[in-house]
């Protein structure tokens, strides 16, 4: 295993991380989420070497990494507020990796030129980082990071300080130069986007502890806890297991009856889960190749950014749903308009 | 009192003391006659005095920031065992009446282990020039913790950490980044310690005795010549270290405008 983190058990007054397991393959992008004070950034810090474990052993492809000093490690880390060198210039900062690994100075001027361009900052290299926009210092931030090649790159919040737009382009442009340069990455957010947008796998955390380990669309298709559940953003309610079929679990909840491709067995009480964006809604009952159908009124419509969500109440159940607003328009929906939600078995998780 | 009277109170009375103060620097300059502070100024006395205050300071001043910036550092940066006490014990000094701090170090150097140990290998601190130097060292080290521990807690860890993970040392990071973001505050302290040093008198007094063209700084010169009633030489080596402080500050001034080397 590329990264192995074993045990790993650190206290620190406020923030704790309690018996951390955690395994990565080389190459991979993993986001950590959670909220705050989950202890995602000491978990990073920790794999840096800024903080010592009280107990436990992190590895790195296969060595021992728990007491090695910071400098040896080859880890490099890129922080929310950039954390560039006041007193250089763009191209001094991301050479400052490079000098001490080499001291060969063409070679040194051209990685650093090519990172620059493939970060597009090759025409600021002379600025002092104080004169540049909040995008352009994190892709400094991010040149010097990877210029050094190192075995592992660590984001904290890295996006977090950027609007919208410019976040947008960072994440494109972040995947395409750690799969080029074939970084591991650790990327610790609380921005659900970046584990779409970016993650092969995704960790969640709470209290210092890990809740779920997944790729991104299991774990938001089949959250494992209520917490998850609601962090992540998805429909829960509870339901009971009344029969099967083959390969399909039918359950009962609240008076209306809900397919869903996961296991349960009969009688069993559970928690069903299902992402807003994964629900169709219509105002006329049609054929779908969906199993469930379920007919609801529109008690709330709120517009949140360039999305519409609607709850919609089925008995005494309520669904979110997400649509554009120009579906919505379509469909002339409005308040109190009785609709019908379709979604497939394969979508209704149950935990 | 409404708010209107208070702003008037309030701005009448800075305006009151900051005349009376600029009354009391003028008068330094305008009571003596000139002819008077220019023979004052070329008495060996004058002059011997100077040379040894500029000596002493910026010997003591060196000594006080090379001391300061490791001290400060460890108590910013680190955790260990006494630290709040050691915190404590260092700001003693500023508390401490300068008088009853010469007494403490006269004490130390002349009846305790440390006096005995020095005298062992022939060192004598008591009475000497080296005595101005220590008392300097002790009035000022205090300030000039303070200013330096305040610039290492203004700069977040995390310049040091991207330096350390970039693959460089502990000792290679302070050097190459803690020292020039902190650059500021060192040399706000510098000057805060130089003006210190030059000003020191209780604890010089005390430890080195204010011998007259021995260990006699500036400030000494000032209390001798009074003592004595000549109030000429008096307010000359007052005129000194006014003019020596404001230099410096000008000078702190000047260093600090250039920091705009962060925005080029």
């Amino acid at each position: 295993m590329f990264l192995k983190i074993e045990n790993i058990t650190i206290r620190l007054g406020k923030f704790n991380l309690k018996d951390i397991n955690l395994e990565v393959k080389e190459g991979q992008y993993v986001t950590i989420i959670g909220p705050s004070g989950s202890g995602k950034s000491i978990l990073l810090e920790n794999i840096a070497g800024f903080y010592t474990p009280n107990k436990g052993k992190v590895y790195l492809k296969g060595e021992d990494i728990t007491y090695k000093n910071i400098e040896d490690r080859n880890i490099s880390i890129v922080y929310q507020d950039y954390v560039l060198f006041p007193h250089m210039s763009v191209y001094e900062n991301i050479l400052y990796g490079l000098r001490k690994k080499s001291t060969e100075k063409i070679d040194n001027e051209k990685e650093v030129r090519e990172i620059a361009t493939l970060l597009n900052i090759d025409h600021l290299l002379e600025r002092k980082p104080l004169t540049l926009s909040g995008g352009e210092m994190q892709r400094t931030s991010i040149a010097r990071a990877l210029v050094v090649k190192p075995e592992l790159l660590l984001m904290d919040e890295a996006f977090s300080a950027l609007d919208y737009k410019i976040k947008k382009e960072m994440r494109k442009l972040v995947k395409d130069v750690a799969k080029k340069y074939g970084t591991t990455v650790l990327h610790v957010t609380h921005d659900f986007e970046d584990v779409w947008a970016m993650a092969d796998m995704c960790v969640v955390l709470r209290f210092g502890e890990i809740l779920q380990v997944g790729k991104p669309d299991e774990i938001f298709a089949h959250p494992n806890s209520d917490f998850v559940a609601n962090f992540v953003g998805t429909n829960i309610f509870e339901a009971t297991v009344v029969r099967k079929e083959p390969d399909l679990t039918i359950l009962n909840a609240d008076g209306f009856e809900v397919y869903s491709s996961c296991e349960a067995k009969i009688g069993e009480k559970v928690r069903l889960s299902i992402r807003p964006e994964n629900i169709i809604i219509t105002t006329t009952k049609i054929e779908t190749s969906a199993k469930n159908e379920i007919e609801g009124m529109i008690i709330k419509v709120e517009k949140r950014g360039h999305i519409m969500e609607l709850s919609v109440q089925i008995n005494s159940i309520i669904l979110i749903v997400m649509m554009t607003p120009n579906s919505y328009e379509h469909l002339s929906l409005a308040l109190h308009s009785h609709v019908f939600l379709s979604f497939k078995a394969t979508s209704v998780g149950l935990y | 009192m409404n708010f209107f009277t208070f702003k008037f109170f309030s701005i009448a009375l800075s305006l009151c003391v900051t005349l009376l103060l600029l009354m009391a620097i003028l008068s330094l300059f305008f009571v003596p006659k000139f002819e008077e502070v220019l023979e004052a100024l070329q008495s060996s006395e004058m002059l011997y005095s100077l040379k040894l205050s500029l000596m002493t300071a910026s010997l003591s001043t060196l000594l006080v920031i090379a001391v300061a910036i490791p001290i400060a550092y460890a108590l910013s940066r680190y955790d260990f065992f006494g630290k709040a006490i050691l915190k404590t014990v260092m700001n003693l000094p500023m508390a401490f009446p300068e008088l009853v701090l010469g007494l403490a170090l006269l004490l130390l150097f002349s009846r305790t282990y440390v006096g005995d140990l020095l005298h062992y290998f022939g060192i004598s601190i008591v009475f000497t020039k080296s005595a101005i130097v220590i008392a300097q060292f002790f009035t000022a080290l205090p300030y000039a913790i303070r200013i330096v521990y305040a610039a290492f807690e203004g700069i977040s860890k995390r310049y040091e950490n991207v330096s350390r993970s970039l693959g460089y040392t502990e000792f290679q990071t302070f050097k190459n980044i803690t020292i020039p973001l902190v650059r500021n505050g060192i040399y706000a302290s510098t000057i805060i310690t130089f003006a210190r040093t030059m000003g020191a008198f209780g604890a010089v007094l005390i430890l080195a005795g204010g011998t007259y063209m021995k260990t006699e700084i500036l400030p000494i010169t000032l209390f001798l010549n009074i003592s004595y009633g000549n109030l000429g030489m008096a307010i000359t080596s007052g005129i000194v270290l006014i003019t020596i402080s404001f230099i410096a500050i000008l000078f702190f001034e000047y260093m600090e405008g250039k920091k705009s080397v962060f925005e080029d």
